[in-house]
């Protein structure tokens, strides 16, 4: 499968909704093990809960293995590579490590104590 | 029914943070029910653009409280007119004048999130004019950046009346001020309710907030990194960012970020950014280099 992400959402990937969107499409061709290439071309503008729905979420879902054998990312511009890049590595951390809310939530508590 | 008029002087405001200071003072005055407001500027020589946004949201909250409020626009000076006009305050408040294009960015209010007002916006009216010169890849780094703190503000903080915006475009500095900000709960309370430590203090609240991976809402999803996206573009873009939340107060600047707790309070979150027209600056640092993706 192949998306031309401008012609599924536009020039702006910026909210969850249009990430939801994408998601909705790739995830069953993913899980059935087909490849999917998400074309770029033409958006310019990209934000942090974009990315998230359309793959950050994808990791609840097939290992990271399998989600870099199947997906090709093409024409993203190095802002969208960079925001989607950090976004994947939050992640990996939030879906790989259970206690990866508890340790987030845990600097609060070491803030409380230092102020 | 209005039950109380009040008139307000509204003084002299920059955007240091004695100056948001004078801000939520005005706030503080106007928390009563059904209380007529009139805004007097007889003291006030100069208005930047967090002003600008704070005053439309302040007069939005009277109104959404029952009350009612006025500009008394005859007490405002020349060069204060010429901007209110310029940049579309007056005519949002009825005062049949403007806006026109000049270095103002427009004053906006949205009372609920509307992707295709604000990109149009941020895009067209903010940095799509031709007078600044920056590049469509530099403009839409800033445009996306700028994004999540809407994202943020309509996600978290629960305002009754919106979110509200000004901006302000410096073209011998080569600089771009915007200031976001809305009247909801604020992030101290969000954070200390999701994390039930009602005791922890402002200033660790928003430190908390900056850290990538930390959100209120969790969805299922890995979520939180707006605000470390935008605290990051900042640094890169050697820009300032200040934010002041309850008695919290918190700055990006040269590199650095600090918090800290001051003795004025504004319930809501106001969000004042700096970005430099500066090609050089603007890609963030990917954590991760290699080809993989996950």
């Amino acid at each position: 499968m192949k998306i031309e992400v401008h012609t599924l959402i536009g020039e702006d990937c910026i909210t969850l909704d249009d990430g939801q969107k994408v998601h909705d499409l790739i995830l069953p061709e993913l899980k059935a093990g087909r490849p999917v290439e998400l074309d770029f071309q033409g958006v310019g503008v990209f934000a942090s809960p974009f990315f998230n729905a359309a793959f950050g979420q994808l990791l609840r879902d097939l290992p990271g293995d399998d989600l870099n054998r199947l997906i090709k990312v093409t024409n993203l511009n190095p802002v969208g590579m960079s925001v989607l890049r950090r976004v994947i590595e939050n992640s990996k951390k939030y879906f790989s490590d259970p206690k990866y809310r508890r340790i987030v939530n845990k600097v609060l508590d070491e803030q409380a104590a230092n102020a | 029914m209005s039950f109380a008029r009040r008139v307000l002087s509204v003084p002299t405001i920059n955007d240091d943070p004695p100056d948001f200071d004078r801000l939520f003072r005005l706030w503080s005055q106007v928390n009563d029910d059904s209380l007529d407001v009139e805004f007097n500027f007889t003291s006030c020589r100069f208005l930047q653009q967090n002003a600008v946004s704070f005053l439309g949201g302040l007069a939005r909250l009277i109104e959404y409280r029952g009350g009612r409020a006025t500009f008394n626009w005859d007490t405002l000076r020349d060069n204060i007119r010429t901007n209110l006009i310029q940049n579309g305050f007056m005519a949002c408040f009825g005062a049949r004048r403007g806006p026109w294009s000049g270095n103002s960015i427009p004053y906006q209010e949205y009372p609920t999130r509307n992707k295709d007002s604000i990109m149009a916006y941020l895009k067209g009216k903010w940095l799509g004019r031709g007078w600044v010169s920056i590049s469509p890849a530099l403009r839409d780094a800033i445009v996306g950046t700028v994004w999540e703190i809407y994202e943020n503000a309509f996600e978290h903080s629960s305002s009754s009346v919106g979110v509200f915006c000004c901006g302000q475009h410096y073209p011998q500095l080569h600089l771009l001020k915007l200031c976001v900000l809305d009247f909801g709960v604020g992030i101290p309370s969000n954070v200390r309710l999701f994390s039930k430590k009602e005791t922890i203090s402002a200033a660790a609240t928003l430190r908390w907030a900056f850290r990538p991976g930390t959100t209120t809402k969790p969805n299922g999803m890995g979520r939180g990194m707006g605000l470390d996206l935008l605290k990051e573009f900042v640094k890169v873009n050697q820009g300032e960012l200040e934010i002041f939340s309850h008695e919290g107060y918190g700055q990006i600047k040269e590199g650095r970020e600090r918090y800290v707790d001051r003795h004025t309070f504004f319930e809501g979150t106001v969000l004042n950014i700096t970005f430099k027209c500066d090609e050089s600056y603007y890609h963030l640092a990917s954590e991760a280099q290699e080809d993989k993706l996950f």
